[in-house]
């Protein structure tokens, strides 16, 4: 959808410039804790997922809310640890390629809707600068429906990103996070 | 099918010169879809669409409802479209990474934020040329003109402050500062106060026109993107985005009085003159409009192609041959 045959034979001189100096950038903004401040621009992308779970939705919302445990049923969390379960908390998931830093907006037990947030993003991990997402489990005929939706960022928010970090990659690494987690999360709470 | 939406379009707003005739109108940009649609709120429903260059984001319609232009970041371009009839008239490269759009006080140039290279941008409006620039803050978002007193309000997003423009100098006279990630801001009719929305910090920055101060910031809840001001002044509505909120808040208590769940990642948001509540929902790829009743539910749902954010209602005018 993004693609721009015109710039293309820019592409290389620019990306090899583009990402020079925006190392030091990145790295000094790391070290002054400002980056996840700082690393977005101003185009959002979309990850949406839905799925259905023969199992009742408190059964599925009791898993989800254990904001920590995501490990135990998502495939591509090799691990990960979380300060709590109320807003405020933060969890470190250990990606294959990595850790990235989530913090938990919202847990609302009534609605069975979880928002959180990336606070400390690795694009090495995850081709995404920053992120909010929310799950949200509702009965549906025959257990729940969970619905998972994902508002990000491209990993390189400038104007010329290099093909493994722009809207495209971005959005392929985050549907596929989105879909494995529900199937996951879907095996975990005994669905079919 | 697309020339019958335009023939009425143009039928609205190029309708005699009645003050009658006169409609308003919402025109609302598509970011994925790369789409402006007309939308009419009195049927409602979408009367007129322009495909747009990619990725378009901000939207400012001239004084006398003839012009749309809109921004594109990621292309460092503008898009002028002639709303009577539904069509690009200029595309051109404007900036860096041009985003937030207002018309001037003039009424029909254009001032744009410059989310790279941290300014504001005066553009003559028949040309898109360059007049001049100012130095704001970091990553410049959202920016409010008030034609009465000639400045301009721009949400420095980066930077966690308000930069206040003398528009007739092109000179920034004050530096505010607010919550954290300032995005959108809303000035009440009056001109007295300014309302900014920190997304980062999921408050709302209350702002004395006068001694040019916050003089409050109140909780409003998850990343607060968009924010409106009855045109009474009485309250004031802001979507929030995480939660899939309008929350509205009391002018005078500055307190929440009513929230209510709308839709997925609302956006923009705005006031009719009758009163109703406009809002985006962005990944719901919809408008949602609610009656004037604080916490009323979507009414009416208007689809929309995907990715709808900013919007600018407009009176289609009479002044239109």
């Amino acid at each position: 959808m993004l693609h721009r045959p015109g710039l293309a034979r820019f592409a290389l001189p620019r990306f090899a410039l583009a990402r020079f100096a925006l190392a030091p950038v990145t790295l000094a903004l790391i070290l002054m804790g400002l980056a996840p401040l700082s690393a977005h621009g101003p185009t959002p992308q979309k990850a949406d997922e839905t799925i259905m779970i023969s199992a009742p939705p408190e059964a599925v919302w009791k898993i989800l809310a254990d904001f920590g445990g995501i490990a135990g049923w998502h495939p591509l969390v090799k691990k990960a640890t979380a300060t709590g379960n109320e807003a405020g908390a933060e969890r470190v998931l250990t990606l294959e390629k990595g850790e990235v830093k989530e913090g938990l907006d919202e847990a609302d037990a009534g609605a069975m809707r979880l928002a959180y947030r990336l606070s400390q993003e690795n694009i090495e991990a995850l081709p995404v600068s920053f992120y909010t997402a929310t799950i949200e489990v509702k009965p549906a005929a025959g257990g729940s429906e969970v619905a998972w939706s994902a508002r990000f960022y491209r990993g390189d928010t400038s104007n010329f990103p290099p093909d493994e970090l722009n809207d495209e990659a971005a959005v392929a690494a985050m549907t596929d996070f989105v879909k494995q987690g529900l199937e996951g999360l879907k095996a975990k709470a005994g669905g079919q | 099918m697309k020339a019958t939406a335009a023939a009425l379009l143009t039928a609205l707003i190029g309708a005699g010169p009645s003050p009658a005739a006169a409609r308003e109108l919402v025109a609302v940009v598509s970011q994925q879809a790369g789409q402006l649609s007309i939308v009419d709120p009195a049927v409602p429903a979408v009367v007129a669409s322009v495909a747009l260059a990619a990725v378009p984001a901000g939207i400012a319609v001239s004084a006398d409802g003839r012009t749309a232009f809109i921004t594109h970041p990621d292309l460092g371009a503008l898009s002028r479209v002639d709303l009577a009839t539904t069509s690009v008239s200029l595309h051109l490269k404007v900036g860096a990474e041009p985003f937030g759009i207002a018309i001037a006080p003039d009424g029909v140039s254009v001032l744009v934020t410059d989310w790279s290279a941290d300014a504001l941008i005066h553009l003559d409006g028949a040309t898109g040329r360059e007049i001049a620039r100012v130095a704001v803050g970091r990553s410049p978002a959202g920016l409010v003109v008030d034609a009465r007193t000639s400045r301009a309000y721009v949400a420095d997003r980066e930077s966690d402050t308000v930069s206040v423009i003398d528009l007739a100098r092109m000179e920034r006279i004050s530096v505010i500062p607010v919550g954290r990630a300032p995005f959108v801001l809303a000035l009440s009719p009056d001109g007295r106060r300014l309302y900014v929305a920190n997304v980062r910090s999921n408050d709302l920055s209350v702002i004395d026109i006068e001694t040019v101060r916050e003089i409050a910031r109140p909780r409003i809840g998850l990343m607060p993107y968009g924010v409106a001001v009855t045109a009474d002044g009485r309250q004031v509505i802001v979507t929030n985005q995480q939660s899939g909120k309008l929350a509205w808040l009391d002018a005078v208590s500055l307190r929440v009085r009513a929230e209510t769940r709308i839709g997925e990642y609302p956006e923009g948001v705005l006031t009719l003159s009758d009163g109703r509540v406009v809002a985006t929902n962005w990944a719901d790829d919809e408008l949602c409009i609610t009656i004037p009743e604080p916490g009323a539910p979507c009414r009416w749902r208007v689809p929309l192609p995907a990715g709808p954010r900013m919007m600018e209602s407009f009176t289609a005018g009479n002044n239109i041959p």
